[in-house]
């Protein structure tokens, strides 16, 4: 059987990316190749390629003469690698060529052992020469392809390039405290206890930043749901929605049910229907109401299809967390920036105002419905919201202020990197 | 010691079954100490005698980062398997291609070791899916054979090109 080290693995996992599968599932395929030391150095250097990818392909077309052959191209990925970690990690240069090199036979391309040394050698000797020409384009410097880069300029001309630079920061480990059973303070008196350092937010009561990743299964109150891993952006989803005891609460698009246990957590007598087209996903919806002890109905579903058992009921509030191009959370999914195009957003925006119009007959009057996006466009944001209203007498906005981010024409807006947060969009509306 | 030539996809001698060894002598441990070698040199962590145009029931493995563990089975049987895992799985004689595979998760294997004493081994993570890869070498099947018609044809034909170009050269 052949021998996969990291290197190798690496570029096998950008290469899956490229090719249009997640990040996060490419990474699966290999993980049980690799021994621990070797799958966390895969990762690292897997979402780092990803994070730089723009930056780094623009090094390599000026490294390279004239590109590799389509059937070649795991090459040209491993020349990326190799660039990642001469620029962006503290691998000493010799090991981060040589192991690089190596990885040529590995993947079955011997021929391009000395192409690939020469590529990496010619950087290390020209790196700032080489560096000057390719940051001359934001879109190199920033490691933006050209449309999100275009877009994000028009949408956001005073914040553009800190959202983009927030983009290539790596994203804190975030936890939700269950404030039914503990409080943020308890939790990080615990928490210290096991040696994990955590900080309190200032902008929200339930949240806490831990000082260092660490894997969930060492927190101590995780698997007794004290704490669920979720960005503090999002936990103002279920604070917004404010169920009420009672309440018959539509949670369409569940998955992975972070903000599902929420609601329960803040309101357990609230009737939690939680929905997902993706029947896998939704098992990890029905692992975490288990870890937490909580209940809801359970249901697969297309929430733009005007069918099914969920609809044979009106709710009081409907909580819409729509799929969207995800432009708010790419420090945390960098192969976003990899696999998204320029034409998904306009098919994006068409579908999340399908899933409105669908929802909308069910919310009783006086109900509430939560627009939520991990999205930063305003096609997919405000703009979808205004022509919402404008299509209906009987919608009307409520008024969202929180201690982050800012007003939108409709709606409130955080950007990625606010108080540590990622970037989220969220519309309250009421129906009349 | 000597390094041996692996054999590659879709040679035809790779689908021989192997012959049990008999007697663990000396030239029984020549052969395992070069194989070792080749297939440190490829570099692989897995190699059947099959594979070096030996059709002996012989394999070695090693799995570990600083190749410090080498494992020698000869006359390899999985006495127990259970469970399901799928893996990425690449061969030294079908050198590029990796492929997803699903085997058994946990196995129980007996054999000799090189001395020629009865040993059993059981694991249930990379070693379990290296191990039945090589087992199966010894039966004359590939990891390609656990894909479809249409995948095994276009790797055979880009492993058929391969080779012409290397005549080429």
């Amino acid at each position: 059987m052949a021998a996969l080290d990291s290197r190798a693995a690496s570029a096998m996992v950008i290469q899956q990316v490229l090719q249009g599968r997640n990040l996060e599932s490419a990474m699966q395929s290999v993980a049980d190749r690799l021994q621990e030391k070797e799958r966390a150095l895969t990762a690292e250097i897997s979402y780092g390629v990803c994070r730089w990818y723009f930056q780094l392909d623009a090094l390599l077309k000026l490294l390279l003469d004239k590109p590799l052959k389509s059937s070649q191209r795991v090459i040209h990925t491993l020349m990326l690698v190799g660039l990642y970690q001469l620029l962006h990690t503290r691998i000493p240069a010799h090991a981060a060529v040589s192991e690089t090199v190596a990885a040529t036979r590995m993947l079955g391309k011997g021929w391009a052992k000395s192409l690939t040394n020469a590529v990496l050698r010619r950087f290390l000797r020209e790196q700032q020469s080489l560096l000057q020409q390719s940051d001359s384009s934001d879109a190199a410097q920033l490691a933006m392809p050209q449309w999100l880069l275009q877009r994000l300029q028009q949408a956001w001309p005073g914040e553009w390039r800190r959202i983009a630079e927030s983009y290539l920061q790596r994203p804190p480990m975030t936890l939700r405290v269950n404030c039914s059973k503990t409080s943020v303070e308890a939790a990080i008196t615990e928490l210290a206890a096991a040696g994990v350092t955590a900080h309190a937010f200032a902008q929200i009561d339930s949240a806490l930043m831990l000082e260092k990743a660490a894997a969930v299964e060492l927190l101590p109150g995780f698997s007794a749901g004290y704490l669920s891993v979720q960005d503090a952006g999002a936990q103002f989803a279920a604070m917004l929605l404010d169920a009420q005891p009672g309440d018959e609460v539509l949670d369409a698009c569940a998955a992975p049910g972070g903000k599902t246990t929420h609601i329960l957590e803040l309101q357990p007598d609230a009737n939690v229907t939680a929905m997902d087209v993706d029947a896998g996903r939704l098992q990890r919806v029905e692992e975490n109401l288990q870890r937490l002890g909580q209940q809801a109905r359970l249901t697969t579903g297309d929430v733009s299809l005007q069918q099914g058992e969920w609809r044979d009921r009106s709710y009081e509030r409907i909580l819409l967390d729509v799929p969207c191009s995800a432009t708010g959370v790419i420090r945390r999914h960098p192969d976003i920036k990899l696999l998204r195009k320029a034409g998904d957003v306009d098919s994006l925006a068409e579908r999340q105002q399908q899933i409105l119009e669908s929802v909308w007959p069910l919310l009783k009057p006086g109900g509430v419905l939560l627009y939520v996006t991990c999205s930063l466009l305003p096609e997919e944001n405000q703009q979808q919201m205004e022509a919402f209203l404008a299509r209906h007498e009987d919608a009307k906005e409520q008024a969202i202020a929180l201690a982050v981010g800012r007003k939108q024409s409709v709606g409130w807006q955080i950007l990625p990197g606010e108080s540590h947060m990622d970037g989220f969009y969220y519309a309250l509306i009421e129906k009349g | 010691m000597a390094k041996l030539e692996i054999l590659h996809f879709p040679d035809a001698r790779l689908r021989n079954s192997a012959l049990p060894v008999e007697v663990v002598d000396e030239s029984i441990q020549t052969l395992l100490d070069d194989m070792l070698e080749t297939m440190y040199e490829a570099p692989g962590i897995g190699l059947a005698a099959i594979q070096v145009n030996v059709a002996k029931r012989i394999i070695v493995i090693d799995i570990s980062e600083d190749h410090d563990q080498p494992l020698c089975l000869i006359n390899p049987e999985i006495i127990e398997r259970d469970g399901e895992e799928s893996c990425e799985e690449g061969c030294l004689s079908v050198p590029g291609v990796f492929e997803t595979v699903t085997r058994a998760e946990h196995i129980r294997v007996r054999a000799l070791d090189r001395d020629g004493n009865a040993i059993e081994i059981e694991d249930d993570g990379l070693l379990a899916v290296c191990i039945q890869h090589e087992i199966d070498h010894l039966d004359g099947k590939l990891f390609v054979d656990y894909l479809s018609n249409l995948k095994r044809q276009r790797i055979r034909k880009k492993m058929e090109k391969k080779s012409r170009q290397a005549v080429v050269i």
